[in-house]
């Protein structure tokens, strides 16, 4: 099958570091692929390189085969395919939680506003939060505002979703909330990339695990039972030997 | 020494028409200076290099000058360079605006500035353009978090009014400063200008102080 995000020896440098060195995956549709590394591996600057928030240095990016396009107006379209969750959620704290999940409809696709609300409405029903929606975020819980930004995400009715470290910055007891809305959105085809610790959810959704070292260097993929049980590299148990977890 | 304090009820016409000149143009000025401020913040930030260094000449020039210096340009310099004739309330309102929008666009462009990057961040990867992230997240919450500012600025704008009384506007220093001139009643009518300047800039100080506590320290 075609893939929908094909990364082509991706480089990455910052001046003359370099944050990602040869990267080259690809992603199908309907396919979860979780990105796992240690800390300053480059999976949150391949996650911004795919959107545009960051210029490649070298290699490619493809979207349904294309290029990604070097204007600006065509990196606009883009995104709007594109869903992205940060680590701290990024919701907009002067609007209430409805006009979190309307704002790109509106102001993107220029949509009418019954239609956004309905829209909203139906995704906040999803994540479990339609009775938040009069709310402002900073009255919700992190969970709860995680799921809100997975809503706002969706209302662009994106083609792939760029989770970053979405359950990092919680409390425990709320991470399980935004997993389980993760879980039914990889069980109803979407496309994700997953940058996560959360070894138990990679293990249990991801088709296939990415594993990221030091330099921006991709040390291994595989599915899951492979690279959590069989590491073909000996860094790669490291890694994952220095984790508090229990798959 | 003898007082004659009813020269300030004989003044009260005078005086009234003075305290509404002085609100006129601190409101006239702030109107201006809030649209000037944002413009000129809105232009410092922006990718084109002719734009951010126009601006910044420009608040930088005119956040550093005194403004009794930028009132007497505006009075003898600009109808040289303009050929404008303008009355003395217009030239004192061109003073001021220029003076609060370079405060104004250092306020506006902190603001701007303090909003998390993640913020503008979030809007692009909806979809939206630069200036679509700008006008419906950044700039909102740039704004709610710069109000004390803005106010503490309203303050100083309403007493710094008082040095437009050198180029002749009719606002309630000059009217006070004339009665006095021609009365020779200094110590009342300097008794009265000042009560009236307190009588109305200390409820706005204490609004100021409401809105740092509502505004100043939330997210
Ligand atoms: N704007 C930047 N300028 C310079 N260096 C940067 C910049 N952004 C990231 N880096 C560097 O690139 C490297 C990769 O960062 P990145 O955030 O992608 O890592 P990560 O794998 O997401 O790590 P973490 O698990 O801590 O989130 C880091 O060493 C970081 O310091
Ligand atoms: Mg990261």
């Amino acid at each position: 099958m075609n893939p929908v995000i094909e990364y082509r020896a991706v480089c990455k440098n910052y001046g003359s570091f370099v944050a990602l060195r040869d990267v080259s995956f690809s992603v199908s549709k309907g396919e979860v692929v979780c990105l796992i590394g240690p800390s300053g591996s480059g999976k949150s600057t391949l996650l911004r390189c795919t959107n545009g928030l960051e210029q490649i240095s070298g290699g490619a990016i493809l979207l349904d085969g294309a290029p990604l396009p070097q204007t600006r107006a065509g990196m606009r379209a883009v995104r709007q395919r594109m869903g992205m969750v940060f680590q701290n959620f990024e919701l907009f704290p002067h609007r209430s939680v409805f006009a979190n999940v309307m704002m790109g409809p509106l102001t993107v696709l220029r949509m009418d506003h019954a239609a956004a609300r309905a829209r909203a409405e139906a995704l906040l029903d999803k994540v479990g939060l339609a009775d938040k929606a009069a709310s402002m975020p900073a009255a919700l819980s992190g969970g709860q505002q995680q799921r809100v930004a997975i809503a706002r995400a969706l209302a662009m009715e994106p083609a792939v979703m760029l989770f970053d470290e979405p359950t990092s910055a919680l409390d425990p007891e709320t991470i399980g909330e935004v997993l389980s809305v993760m879980k039914r959105l990889a069980d109803e085809g979407m496309t994700m990339i997953v940058v996560t610790h959360e070894m138990t959810f990679a293990r249990r959704v991801a088709d296939r695990v990415v594993v990221f070292e030091r330099g921006g260097v991709l040390l291994e993929q595989g599915p899951p039972r492979q690279i959590f049980d069989a590491p073909l590299m000996e860094r790669t148990r490291d890694f994952l030997s220095h984790l508090d977890w229990s798959g | 020494m003898n007082f004659e304090w009813s020269i300030i009820w004989r003044s009260r016409e005078a005086l009234l028409e003075g305290t509404l000149t002085t609100v006129l143009l601190s409101v006239v000025t702030m109107t201006i200076a809030i649209a000037g401020g944002m413009l000129l913040a809105l232009m410092r930030l922006s990718r084109w290099r002719a734009l951010s260094a126009s601006s910044a000449a420009f608040v930088e020039f005119f956040r550093n000058l005194p403004l009794i210096l930028v009132v007497y340009w505006a009075f003898y310099v600009l109808p040289e360079l303009t050929g404008w004739q303008l009355d003395a309330f217009s030239t004192g309102l061109v003073a001021l605006s220029l003076n609060v929008s370079a405060y104004n666009a250092e306020t506006f462009r902190a603001g701007i500035m303090s909003i998390r990057k993640g913020q503008g961040e979030a809007a692009l990867t909806l979809g939206m353009s630069e200036v679509q992230a700008m006008w419906h997240v950044v700039l909102p919450q740039a704004v709610r978090r710069v109000v004390p500012v803005l106010a503490s600025t309203w303050i100083s704008l309403f007493k710094d009014t008082s040095l437009v009384s050198v180029i002749g506007v009719s606002e309630l220093a000059h009217v006070s400063l004339e009665i006095r001139a021609q009365s020779f009643r200094v110590l009342e009518m300097l008794t009265a200008m000042a009560a009236i300047y307190w009588a109305l800039g200390y409820p706005q100080a204490k609004l100021v102080d409401w809105i740092n506590r509502r505004y100043g320290h939330t997210e």
